[in-house]
């Protein structure tokens, strides 16, 4: 209770300091504002030109005008691309978020050595998007991998769970639910923001816990759900390294893994079309702005402000 | 009472995560290949693929060069083949190439027609191409101009490990007369009495050589003279159904790991690491195979040689050296390629690791010198029957292995049958023809 009598308090003193926090801010964001515009915004720009040209890297772009948009509207390789990438989508970022929001529930009861906790499950977070865990994913899902000496016990026959293309798929699934460590520290704050008498009120009227998750933890956690929600979906659909790496380059086996952001890679970089490459970035930003779109669409109906 | 969390705050937070792309812009041209060489300290950067063991005789060469040439300082770059190309094209685009690149048949049109290549002639104060026979030059040029040297010829073979016959009490096979039928035979039989932990033979279908074969025992070839798609669908279809059922009868180790082991590259195939009795090979890969496989390793002739009617084999330029057209040090450059391709001291380490020497002079010097592994891999381009080459990969088709490997997956997991793989393959394949 005495977190919560603090809050008003602070809130009062909260009005003049803020020109000078805002200051201090911009000073700290300023080298990043530099590295964006010296280093992302210029290619950024350069790639919607390209985008209407047919550039083979080597030689000098020539503007094809919408040809580029056209030859999408046919390659059957981008529609199969974007199928792979929408369900790595939908069933990763839940079982993602779901996995995050129960590890925060169980860390926010105030565990001896919380911290420590936090710092390991924070961990792959930190490691998921590497080379060298995609690596190591590569051992574990190999034929001579880890799960397969551990299955090996049960009797199951030799296989390669990274290159057969009806399981490789979720492999990348699983390395990314893995990494909840960021979601779930977010969660965690959220979840020290919803006032403990709450919770006192209802265990008073005999709410059970999954009342309580459902009419307490549930509303009231909600922004930070659905801000959950939009950044990792936006994550989501750029995955690159992982497919990389566990497919070495070519989104096999039989493109079972081939991300958006890899198919792009592959007409840019192997078959020097950067032209298209860059007009498929273009799309790609295009199809996650409208997922967004849609997720602050459907937010209406869900997500509780009490602002 | 006040949750943390406000719409505007969200708004704010959700609107700072963003998508971006990186591209690279490209630059202008590089130095004069006819300058004098530089007395000043350069440095040179020298990429390449290969093995382990390909590695450790490309430094004992640099080794000898810049104990030579005190003032150039070799740095060099190797890599694993699946990811040099993309590595290379990577850093051609951002106009850091390499100045000295290990060149492949299949990307040799590709990089050249664009313009990423040294004319060769422009470096002739420095780089001599007189010991080389006429063919073997004619394989480096791209409508007339030099872009690259030859190494080395190589010719691809079926690799047998004969230790592994033997432990099986198997005699190995006469590469003079055996068959398509007598592998599957014999492979059956490795895999049936190695209890599974063996396999018979390594799959193939992921590179080109062995496609190559197939087409030119059937009568037929990958590219017809004006470079276009020349394989009949028919042919195609045969090649993949022989693969498939190398892997439905157990001859073959299961499709997932053939891939996996295609992806991990020579030091971890299954000839490599002795647990597959047959696998198909570029001959000069021998070498590197017997020091990772530690076991008697053999070099047979393709089956089913002795009943086509014209061979099956070829002579291929095993790689070549070419020089980056954007490179600040061209001259310097051209004299290391020089080293590398007429010397006999490089070519008393390099052997015949990228190939039986193209160059006659280190050829004569190096081939009473073999033994083991590289002397067998040099008598076998002796004792084969040819062909005339294969036409150069067109500008387009580099990316051809690619394409095959998905469509060889593709019918290794059943979601296609040879037929539709083969329609499916000629049609993209001439598609990227057509676009470059």
């Amino acid at each position: 209770m005495s977190a919560l009598d603090a809050r008003p308090r602070k809130r009062d003193n909260h009005a003049r300091p803020r020109k000078r926090d805002n200051r201090a801010a911009v000073a700290f964001l300023l080298p990043w504002f530099g590295g964006l515009a010296l280093i992302t915004a210029g290619p950024v720009a350069a790639s919607f030109v390209l985008g209407f040209t047919d550039y083979n890297l080597i030689q000098p772009p020539r503007f094809n005008g919408l040809t580029n948009v056209h030859r999408m509207l046919s390659d059957e390789r981008l529609h199969h691309a974007f199928g792979v990438t929408v369900v790595y989508v939908v069933v990763s970022v839940p079982l993602q978020l779901a996995a995050a929001l129960g590890l925060a529930m169980l860390l926010d009861r105030g565990l001896r050595g919380m911290a420590f906790y936090r710092s390991v499950f924070y961990l792959p977070s930190l490691l998921g998007g590497s080379v060298a865990i995609a690596v190591l994913w590569r051992q574990i899902f190999g034929a001579q991998g880890l799960l397969n000496q551990v299955l090996g016990v049960a009797g199951v026959p030799d296989r390669s769970w990274i290159a057969d293309p009806d399981t490789a798929l979720s492999t990348l699934i699983v390395l990314n639910v893995w990494t909840f460590g960021a979601p779930m520290v977010i969660f965690l704050a959220g979840l020290r923001q919803i006032p403990v008498m709450y919770y006192e009120a209802a265990a008073v009227d005999g709410a059970s816990r999954w009342a309580q998750f459902r009419a307490i933890t549930m509303p009231l956690l909600s922004p930070i759900i659905f801000f959950n929600l939009v950044l990792q979906v936006i994550h989501a659909f750029q995955a690159f390294t992982q497919a990389f790496v566990v497919s070495g380059g070519s989104g096999g086996p039989s493109d079972s893994t081939l991300f958006y952001t890899l198919y792009l890679y592959q007409r840019g970089f192997n078959n020097f079309d950067m032209g298209y490459a860059s007009a498929l970035a273009w799309l790609l930003l295009l199809i996650i702005a409208t997922f967004t779109a849609v997720n602050f669409w459907a937010a209406r109906h869900w997500v509780f402000y009490d602002d | 009472m006040r949750n943390g969390m406000t719409r505007r705050s969200v708004l704010r937070l959700a609107a700072g995560a963003g998508a971006g792309a990186a591209l690279a812009a490209c630059g202008d041209g590089g130095g004069d290949a006819g300058a004098d060489i530089s007395g000043d300290p350069v440095t040179l950067r020298f990429t390449w693929w290969g093995s382990d063991a390909r590695h450790q005789r490309t430094r004992q060469v640099i080794d000898l060069f810049t104990k030579a040439h005190p003032s150039i300082t070799v740095k060099g770059e190797f890599k694993e083949w699946n990811g040099y190309w993309d590595s290379l094209a990577t850093t051609v685009a951002a106009n850091d190439a390499p100045d000295i690149i290990q060149m492949d048949e299949l990307y040799l049109s590709s990089y050249a027609q664009r313009g990423a290549l040294l004319d060769l002639a422009t470096a002739a104060k420095h780089l001599s191409t007189a010991r080389f026979d006429a063919n073997a030059l004619d394989t480096g040029r791209v409508e007339g101009t030099l872009y690259a040297l030859p190494t080395g010829l190589t010719a691809y073979a079926m690799v047998v490990n004969t230790d592994l016959l033997g432990r099986f009490k198997l005699a190995v096979p006469d590469d003079a007369t055996w068959t398509w039928d007598d592998l599957k035979n014999l492979g059956a039989q490795v895999s049936r009495a190695s209890g599974g932990s063996v396999h018979g033979v390594q799959s193939w279908g992921f590179d080109t050589g062995g496609l190559n074969v197939w087409a030119r025992q059937a009568g037929a070839s990958l590219y017809d003279a004006q470079g276009n798609v020349g394989m009949p669908p028919d042919v195609l279809a045969s090649f993949w159904q022989y693969l498939l059922d190398l892997t439905t009868q157990g001859i073959a180790p299961k499709p997932s790991v053939t891939i996996e082991q295609g992806a991990g590259g020579l030091d971890q195939s299954g000839t490599a690491t002795n647990t597959a009795a047959f696998g198909t090979w570029w001959n000069t890969q021998l070498p590197s195979l017997a020091e990772a496989s530690g076991q008697e390793l053999r070099l047979l002739r393709q089956p089913g040689e002795s009943r086509a009617p014209s061979p099956g084999a070829y002579l291929k330029p095993s790689m070549f050296w070419s020089i980056s057209a954007r490179s600040a040090h061209p001259a310097e450059a051209a004299l290391f390629v020089d080293f590398l391709a007429n010397s006999t001291q490089a070519g008393d380490v390099l052997l015949t690791d990228r190939g039986v020497p193209a160059n006659t002079a280190v050829r004569a010097a190096v081939l009473p010198k073999l033994s083991g592994a590289d002397k067998a891999a040099a008598d076998y381009l002796e004792a084969i029957q040819v062909g005339p080459a294969p036409r150069v990969t067109p500008n387009g088709a580099s990316d051809i292995e690619a394409i095959l490997k998905r469509h060889t997956e593709e019918v290794l997991f059943a979601r296609r049958t040879p037929a539709q793989a083969a329609a499916g393959f000629i049609k993209e394949l001439q598609a990227e023809i057509d676009a470059a």
